[in-house]
C-alpha cells in the first residue's frame, strides 16, 4: 500500500544534489509538507527557510536553489506546464520564487522529482544531466561561455533531443544579480537573480528527461473539472481573444490610455509613441506564430521574426522595460535587445529598468555616460556587459539600488526591497501600488495582480482610485497566487478562474479534499512563512514602501495629478494579515497556521 | 450579496445574437443555459427550432427576437416572424419598437405594431425593445405606456446593436413607468456581475445579455470581498456618459449631455474612467 505522500504527490520524490561532494539523495516527500505547502512555491519556500540561515549570503555554497514543480504539474490542467526556482535572492535579499513556462517542468515531474535541490558548489563548471530516475554530474566546461541558445542546442545533442534544458548565460556564469535561468531558448524564470545563484554554484545547466506517467489521486474529479475550467478559459475574453491574439503585449495600449505606462525611469505615465511599440503593431510588423507552453490553451507567447531570424517574444514588460521606460520607440531594436538579453541570461525587467535608472542618472547630472533617453546607441553594448561583468555594464548588472545608491541618488532607483518595478504606474492604481509594498519577492506584479480588477475589469472592474477595500483584495491575492504558485499554475488563469477552480483541481491532484478557504488558508500560510523569512533577514515594516517618487504626482495622462495613497492602506493590510503594527505576525496566527 | 448564484442564473436570458452564429454556437449556448439553468437563451428567429429542439423538455425559455435590431420594418413582417417563431418553439418574443414612428409621436401606429406582435405571439411572452439609446427620458417614458398599452409583458432596454446599452438610470426610469406588475429587461453591455447586480437593484427582473458565463462565475469572487461592490463613480454608470455624437441622432445626444451641465456629479467625470 503506498504512504501517503505517495498518494497527494504521485510518484515523486525530493532529489537533494550536493554540488560540491557530487552526491545525490532521493528523500520522500513529507506528507504534512504537501498538506500545508502543496508543491512548488510552497514547498521550496518551506525547503529554503529550514535550511537558509541569515548568516547565509546569497552567494554562498551553501544557499539552496531549488527547483521545483506542482502537484498538477504534466497532468492535463490547463496551463500545468511550468516550474519554479526558489532561493535566497542576490538581487534583494528575500527569500524568492522565479517562475518559467515552457516544457520542462513536465519533463522533471516525469522524472519521478516534485523538487531538486542544490547545494554546495561544484569545483568545476558542471551540468546535470537527469534522465528519468538517473542524475550524472557532466562537465560543462566546454560550454562555459556559452550563449543561451548555443548551450541549449549543445546539451541536447550531448544528451537526448527530447529533453528539456534550464540552463544560463553569460550573466549567469558571472553572477549578475539581473541573472535569469532560461528554458526553451526564451522561456526565462527571469526574476531576482536567480541566474546568479545557479552560476555561483559553477551549474551550468539542469537538463531532464522523464518518461514516467504521472498519476493523480483522483482521475475523474480532474477530467471533470480540466473540461470545465478549460471551457472557462474558453469564454473568457483576455484569455480566449486579448492574449492569444496579441499577446502580452496587448497592454502597452491600454497602459498608455489609463497613464500607467511608465516612461523615461517612471517619470512620466504615458509614453507618445506606445502605438508604434504596441502587441497590435507587434502583430503586423513581425510575428510569426503564436507559442504555447506545455498543456496551455492560451498561447500569449509570440515568436517573431527580426532581421531574418526567429526570436522569442518580446512580452509585454519587455517591450515596456526596452522601450518606453528608456523612452525608446524602435519596435525592431527593443526585439533585438529582447533576444540578446534572453541569450545573455538576463532579466529584461530589470535590465530595462536599470538601464532606464542609468538614462535619468546622466539626465540629472549623477552619471557621465553616453545614454540617453530615446537612443538606442550603446545600449546593446551595456546590456554585453551586464552579463559579462564589463565596464559601466558590470554596474548595471548589480541592479538599480546598487547603482543609484552608487551615485549618490537612491531615490532614482524605481525598486522595491531591491527589485525593479515592472510596468505599472503605481499612482493609477492603488491597489497594486500596496502590492508592490508588501511583495514578499520586492516590486512584483504577480503577487497581487491589482491591475485585473483595477484597469481590465476581471472579475468586475473597481475604481483603481479608491483605498477602501484594496488591503482587503491585495490579501485575497496574495493567497491565491501563493497557493496557485504552490500548484505551479499560470498567472493568466485568474482572467477566468475562481477560488473554487483551483480548490478543485487541487483537491483531484492530492486527493485532499480542499475546500475554497482552506486552499486561500495554505496561500496565507506560504505568504507568512516568507515573511518570516525576510523578518529573521532583517527586513522591517519599513522596508514596505515604494520609490518617493509615488508621492509626487505624475505630470499629465490619464493619470496626471495622482499619488500613492499606500500611507493609507497599510495599517489595514498589517491588521487584515493578523500583523501587529510593525509587520511582523503575531503568535495567535502563527499558531493557527501551524506555523509556531 | 444580493443574491445567491442560483437566484442570479434566473434572471438570465442567455443571448446570442450575432449574424456570423453558427449553428455549433447555438449548441454551445444551449448546453450552458442548461447547465447553468439559465431563464432562457435569446436567439435569431433562423435558429428557433434548433435551440426548441435542444431545449426540449427543460425549464429553459426559447426566446426569439423580432424584428431585430432596427425595428423599421413593415408591422405585418413583425408580426409574421413572431407567429413562425413561436410555431417552431419559441416561448418569449423580444421585438423592436418603431423608433421612428415613436419620434413621429405616432402613438396609435407604435402601440398598433406593438399589438400586431402581441397577438401573433399568440400567448407567448412579449418584450419590447425600446432602443433607450435613441430616445430621451420622455419617450422612453411614452415607449413603456404603449407597451404595456398593447399587452406587452416587458419592456426592455437595447438591442445591444445601438448606440447604447442598458443603464441603472433608463431601468429605473422604466420600472418606475410600467409599475410593478410588467417586466423590465435590462440589455447591452451587461458583461460582469457588478453590471447585472446594478439592473437588478435599479429593478429588472430580466437581463439579456452574452456573458451570462462570465456573470455567474465572477460571482464566485463576490464572497471573498465587499470591495467587489463597492458604489462605482456616478459617471460609470449614466447613461450620459456612454452618449456619442457619432451614433445617436445629433438632438438626443445634445439633450444627453445638457444633463451633464446641472449635474453634481460633474467633478467625477474623468475623462479616463
Amino acid at each position: 500500500m503506498p504512504d501517503e505522500s505517495e498518494q497527494l504527490f504521485s510518484e515523486t520524490r525530493l532529489l537533494w544534489i550536493s554540488l560540491t561532494k557530487k552526491t545525490t539523495k532521493i528523500q520522500p516527500l513529507d506528507s504534512t509538507d504537501i498538506r500545508q505547502f502543496l508543491g512548488g512555491r510552497g514547498l521550496g519556500v518551506k525547503l529554503v527557510y529550514d535550511h537558509v540561515s541569515p548568516e547565509i549570503s546569497p552567494a554562498s555554497p551553501q544557499n539552496l536553489l531549488v527547483f521545483a514543480v506542482g502537484p498538477l504539474t504534466a497532468t492535463s490542467a490547463p496551463t500545468a506546464g511550468r516550474f519554479v526556482v526558489i532561493t535566497k535572492s542576490p538581487l534583494t535579499g528575500t527569500i524568492f520564487d522565479s517562475h518559467a513556462g515552457g516544457y520542462f517542468g513536465p519533463q522533471l515531474r516525469r522524472a519521478g522529482f516534485a523538487a531538486l535541490v542544490l547545494e554546495g558548489r561544484a569545483d568545476s563548471p558542471v551540468y546535470l544531466w537527469i534522465n528519468d530516475g538517473d542524475v550524472e554530474f557532466r562537465s560543462a566546461k566546454d560550454i562555459w561561455g556559452f550563449e543561451v541558445s548555443e548551450t541549449t542546442d549543445a546539451l541536447l545533442s550531448e544528451t537526448d533531443p527530447k529533453a528539456q534544458v534550464a540552463c544560463i548565460g553569460p550573466a549567469g556564469e558571472n553572477q549578475a544579480n539581473l541573472a535569469a535561468i532560461m528554458t526553451d531558448k526564451h522561456r526565462a524564470a527571469g526574476r531576482g537573480g536567480v541566474g546568479a545563484v545557479m552560476g555561483g554554484k559553477n551549474l551550468k545547466a539542469v537538463v531532464v528527461k522523464g518518461t514516467r506517467g504521472v498519476a493523480v489521486a483522483d482521475e475523474e474529479m480532474l477530467q471533470a473539472t480540466v473540461t470545465r475550467t478549460r471551457r472557462l478559459i474558453k469564454k473568457d475574453s483576455i484569455t480566449n481573444k486579448s492574449l492569444p491574439v496579441y499577446g502580452t503585449s496587448v497592454l502597452v495600449n491600454l497602459g498608455n490610455e489609463y497613464g500607467i505606462l511608465p516612461t523615461h525611469n517612471f517619470q512620466e505615465g504615458t509614453f507618445n509613441d506606445a502605438e508604434g511599440v504596441s502587441g497590435e503593431k507587434l502583430l503586423e510588423r513581425f510575428f510569426v506564430k503564436r507559442y504555447h507552453c506545455f498543456g496551455c490553451p492560451i498561447g500569449c507567447g509570440r515568436i517573431s521574426q527580426v532581421q531574418g531570424r526567429e526570436i522569442g517574444g518580446p512580452e509585454y514588460e519587455t517591450l515596456w522595460a526596452l522601450g518606453p521606460e528608456c523612452g525608446i520607440n524602435d519596435l525592431e531594436w527593443i526585439s533585438i535587445a529582447n533576444d540578446r538579453c534572453n541569450e545573455l541570461g538576463l532579466d529584461t525587467i530589470s535590465m530595462g529598468s536599470t538601464l532606464g535608472c542609468a538614462m535619468e542618472l546622466v539626465e540629472k547630472g549623477f552619471l557621465k555616460a553616453q545614454l540617453h533617453f530615446g537612443e538606442t546607441a550603446g545600449v546593446l553594448e551595456l546590456i554585453e556587459g551586464a552579463a559579462k561583468g564589463q565596464g559601466l555594464g558590470k554596474e548595471l548588472g548589480e541592479g538599480s539600488r546598487l547603482l543609484a545608491t552608487r551615485y549618490n541618488a537612491p531615490e532614482l532607483a524605481m525598486q522595491v526591497k531591491g527589485l525593479e518595478l515592472p510596468a505599472y504606474d503605481p499612482r493609477g492604481v492603488q491597489g497594486h501600488a500596496l502590492a508592490y509594498a508588501t511583495s514578499n519577492r520586492g516590486g512584483c506584479h504577480l503577487r497581487a495582480y491589482l491591475i485585473g480588477p483595477e484597469i481590465l475589469g476581471s472579475p468586475v472592474l473597481v475604481d483603481r482610485d479608491r483605498t477602501e477595500g484594496k488591503p482587503e483584495l491585495v490579501v485575497l491575492f496574495q493567497n491565491l497566487s501563493a497557493a496557485m504558485d504552490s500548484l505551479v499554475l499560470c498567472r493568466f488563469t485568474t482572467f477566468a478562474f475562481s477560488v473554487s477552480d483551483y480548490a478543485d483541481l487541487a483537491s483531484a491532484a492530492t486527493g485532499l479534499s480542499i475546500t475554497n478557504k482552506e486552499l486561500l488558508q495554505i496561500g496565507d500560510r506560504i505568504w507568512n512563512l516568507e515573511r518570516l523569512f525576510n523578518l529573521r533577514e532583517g527586513f522591517t515594516a519599513k522596508d514596505d514602501c515604494l520609490p518617493p517618487r509615488f508621492s509626487k504626482p505624475l505630470p499629465e495622462g490619464g493619470s496626471r495629478n495622482r499619488i500613492s495613497h499606500l500611507a493609507e492602506m497599510l495599517p489595514e493590510y498589517y491588521n487584515l494579515r493578523g500583523w501587529d503594527e510593525n509587520g511582523n505576525p503575531t503568535k495567535t496566527l502563527l499558531k493557527q497556521l501551524n506555523l509556531a | 450579496m444580493p443574491v445567491t448564484v442560483e437566484e442570479l442564473v434566473k434572471f438570465i436570458d442567455h443571448t446570442r445574437l450575432k449574424p456570423e452564429t453558427k449553428r455549433a454556437k447555438i449548441l454551445e449556448l444551449c448546453e450552458e443555459a442548461l447547465t447553468y439553468e439559465f431563464a432562457a437563451v435569446c436567439i435569431n428567429s433562423v435558429h428557433v427550432e434548433y435551440a426548441a429542439e435542444l431545449l426540449r423538455d427543460s425549464d429553459v425559455e426559447v426566446c426569439v427576437v423580432v424584428g431585430f435590431p432596427l425595428g423599421a420594418m413593415l408591422t405585418e413582417a413583425k408580426a409574421f416572424e413572431a407567429r413562425e417563431a413561436v410555431r417552431k418553439g419559441a416561448t418569449e418574443v423580444d421585438m423592436v419598437i418603431n423608433v421612428g414612428a415613436l419620434g413621429d409621436e405616432n402613438y396609435d401606429f407604435v402601440r398598433q405594431d406593438i399589438e400586431a406582435v402581441v397577438n401573433a405571439a399568440d400567448g407567448a411572452i412579449v418584450k419590447v425593445i425600446l432602443e433607450t439609446g435613441l430616445l430621451i427620458d420622455d419617450q422612453k417614458r411614452q415607449a413603456c405606456i404603449l407597451s404595456k398599452e398593447a399587452g406587452a409583458q416587458f419592456v426592455k432596454t437595447s438591442t445591444g446593436f445601438g448606440p447604447m446599452g442598458a443603464t441603472p438610470y433608463d431601468v429605473r426610469l422604466m420600472r418606475e413607468t410600467v409599475g410593478p406588475k410588467i417586466g423590465v429587461k435590462a440589455a447591452g453591455g451587461i458583461r460582469t456581475f457588478k453590471d447585472a447586480l446594478r439592473m437588478i437593484d435599479a429593478g429588472a427582473n430580466r437581463l439579456g445579455t452574452s456573458s451570462g458565463v462570465a456573470i455567474v462565475e465572477g460571482y464566485r469572487w463576490a464572497g471573498y470581498s465587499d470591495a467587489w461592490l463597492q458604489p462605482d463613480k456616478p459617471c460609470w454608470t449614466c447613461p450620459s456618459r456612454q452618449a456619442s455624437l457619432a451614433k445617436q441622432p445629433k438632438e438626443v445626444y445634445l439633450w444627453y449631455k445638457a444633463r451633464c451641465v446641472t449635474c453634481p456629479h460633474r467633478d467625477q467625470n474623468i475623462f479616463n474612467d
